[in-house]
């Protein structure tokens, strides 16, 4: 729930909904002024009894004012605030004043040899995420749906639902403990390695094992969090399903793969979808709390989102990265759209929207 | 996240929403038999998971009382000793910390404060199921999930338009509204049953009083949800801190930690004159940093299960 930075060209538009506010009551389809896409609910668009706004009903538009000036101006202003990809952008100038630039900005990144490795990184990076957390987040669902004991249950998904709510940052420092320790010595898992009389390996300086470091911390993160999710699903399964099971002489084990796994795949798809609408954005926060300015890793941890970050800070070159910017929002919700599509077909009770 | 709760936007279906996410059932179904591998396979993954989710907490903790002689041997320390509370000492006399919980405790309990109310009066108009409007608001909060602009308009937006560079409303404003709680909150409301609403407005009552008389006293638990939700994001925001705030006097708390971790200089700067333990300070920071979310852990926990529920199994 960090992004709270969209925006689409829809700004023009989004004054309608507060303009044609006041229907007062909860059934009637009115208002033949905006034939507007809102009419799937089947009722004709006929009016009523006319259009007669009581008073007392402005008070909807009180309450929903401020999320709407929120999202105009902190999600819809960014996304017209793209325009920045086609201009050569100076603070000077602003973003009315600012020479245009054509697609000059996107050339840049596309030839500039880094885009192949970020990209990469991105996709690599995002897909291991993704199928890492979830698989886990199911796996744990399943083994704890089997304890018995309440308390141990409660006690062990408390547990494994902590990790959501440290920050990046608090996650780096435990990291460093384990791989280099605080001051840069020693370090947990090099001490095990030691103990099997294996080398200690720098861990900062080698970026090969990053990809799976971060996947593990990914795991750490996430795991209970969806495990939580996928738990709440099980519980919504009916009881006689599992007595069919038990009839049928089913194991422990067969019940959990045949039955219980099927029956997440609703809410599986659902996480999966949003995951895939994210797969181009990296996971900023993390990562860059992590690995930061270390050089050394960029080779395998370098995605789109740090890259774009330190070029602003190190050239301050807003036209190519808000250039990256909007590639990168395109080709997510292009994902979406298609993952979306895809779902739909398979599984029409689940789909999003 | 936000499993299902889009078919929210869709309808006048309802009624069937539980009045608070409590999907979180009772183990049942248990066939009374021998153990299975499974089962035990299960009771041991499990564990393991819990374990490790659980130990680096402890591992600072312990660090953070360890005398820093010790911690620079090792790096890291399952049990504290030599004993030394010095880093703790050094943190909280000087200033610095204290400023940054200051930093933290604004931007939060605003932060909070603005979020929960935006979020709810939205919720609220969207989960009435007025024909055009409500639908109409609930595509135009769930578009932002799907497609952002991004940084750099972000930047430009709140440091040249808006003018909020070294402002902690820099951090606030951009996180004010989460459409995953919005649609939370809706999912919530719609269980309200719409006999008490139009007793009501039999009565009288405008949209406005309804909303604050009625709605909200019902909402007590989904309040606390949501705004539990947004207390931890606000808490745990440093993203924005780094962009926005560089007078470090308002540097909150994570963003301290955070640069401690790129230079020990600003360790040896919370601690004051003199000779400080260094490693031992970054994790007593560490920990202070996370010590009121650990305390308000055991409390919070329900009703974040409660949330993901609501969220996630509805529709």
């Amino acid at each position: 729930m960090t992004g709270a930075t969209g925006g689409d060209p829809m700004t023009a538009t989004t004054g309608r909904p507060t303009a044609t506010t006041g229907r007062p009551t909860a059934t009637g389809q009115t208002e033949p002024a905006t034939p507007a896409a809102a009419n799937r609910r089947g009722v004709p668009a006929r009016r009523r009894r006319g259009v007669q706004w009581r008073r007392k009903d402005y008070g909807l538009v009180i309450l929903a004012a401020p999320a709407i000036v929120f999202f105009l101006v902190f999600a819809y202003g960014p996304m017209a605030g793209l325009v920045v990809a086609f201009q050569d952008f100076n603070i000077k100038d602003g973003v009315f004043g600012s020479p245009w630039a054509g697609l000059s900005n996107f050339e840049f990144f596309f030839t500039s040899g880094q885009m192949a490795r970020i990209l990469r990184n991105t996709l690599v990076l995002n897909a291991l995420f993704l199928a890492a957390t979830l698989g886990a987040g199911v796996l744990l669902a399943l083994m704890l749906n089997e304890i018995r004991g309440t308390l141990l249950r409660r006690g062990l998904q408390s547990a494994v639902f902590i990790p959501y709510f440290v920050s990046p940052i608090v996650i780096s420092i435990f990291l460093q403990a384990f791989l280099a320790g605080v001051g840069g010595r020693g370090g947990i898992v090099n001490d095990a390695l030691n103990v099997f009389s294996l080398p200690s390996v720098s861990w900062y300086t080698e970026p090969g094992p990053w990809p799976w470091i971060l996947t593990i911390v990914k795991v750490w993160q996430l795991g209970g969090y969806f495990s939580v999710i996928f738990l709440a699903a099980i519980t919504s399964i009916p009881e006689e399903v599992y007595e069919a099971g038990v009839i049928d002489g089913a194991s422990r084990a067969q019940m959990a793969w045949r039955i219980t796994l099927p029956l997440l795949k609703p809410t599986g798809a659902v996480l999966l979808l949003l995951g895939v609408g994210r797969i181009f954005y990296g996971d900023f926060g993390l990562i860059y709390a992590i690995v930061g300015d270390n050089g050394i890793l960029f080779a395998t941890t370098d995605v789109i989102d740090t890259y774009v970050f330190r070029a602003l800070r190190t050239y301050g070159d807003f036209g190519t990265t808000a250039a990256i910017g909007l590639f990168q929002s395109v080709v997510g919700f292009v994902l979406v759209m298609i993952a979306l599509g895809v779902q739909r077909r398979y599984s029409k009770e689940s789909s999003i929207l | 996240m936000t499993t299902t709760t889009h078919t929210a936007p869709t309808g006048p279906a309802a009624t069937r929403a539980l009045p608070d996410g409590s999907a979180q059932g009772a183990p049942r179904r248990r066939a009374r038999r021998p153990m299975e591998a499974f089962t035990a396979v299960s009771y041991v993954g499990a564990s393991v998971f819990g374990l490790a989710a659980v130990i680096p907490f402890w591992m600072v903790l312990a660090g953070s009382l360890t005398a820093e002689s010790a911690l620079s041997q090792r790096g890291y320390s399952f049990w504290p000793s030599p004993f030394s509370t010095a880093a703790y000492e050094a943190i909280f006399s000087g200033s610095r910390v204290w400023l940054a919980y200051g930093a933290t405790l604004f931007i939060t309990v605003i932060g909070t404060a603005m979020a929960v109310a935006a979020t709810s009066g939205l919720a609220w108009v969207i989960s009435r199921g007025l024909p055009r409007l409500s639908r109409g608001l609930a595509v135009f909060s769930y578009i932002p999930m799907l497609f952002s602009g991004g940084l750099v308009p972000l930047y430009i937006l709140v440091t040249q338009v808006l003018g909020l560079r070294n402002s902690l409303f820099a951090v606030i404003l951009p996180l004010v509204v989460a459409p995953f709680l919005v649609f939370v909150q809706v999912s919530f409301f719609r269980g309200i049953p719409g006999e008490i609403l139009d007793s009501a407005r039999v009565d009288g009552a405008g949209e406005l009083r309804i909303f604050f008389q009625i709605v909200l006293p019902l909402s007590k638990p989904v309040l606390a949800v949501i705004a539990l939700f947004y207390a931890v994001t606000f808490w745990n925001d440093w993203f924005h801190a780094l962009l926005f705030i560089s007078d470090s006097n308002i540097y909150p708390l994570q963003l301290v930690l955070h640069n401690m971790i790129s230079n020990l200089s600003m360790a040896q700067d919370l601690a004051g004159a003199g000779a400080a333990p260094l490693y031992q300070i970054r994790l007593a920071m560490t920990v202070a940093t996370i010590g009121p979310i650990l305390l308000a852990y055991p409390f919070a926990q329900r009703y974040f299960v409660k949330g993901l529920t609501l969220g996630a199994t509805k529709g």
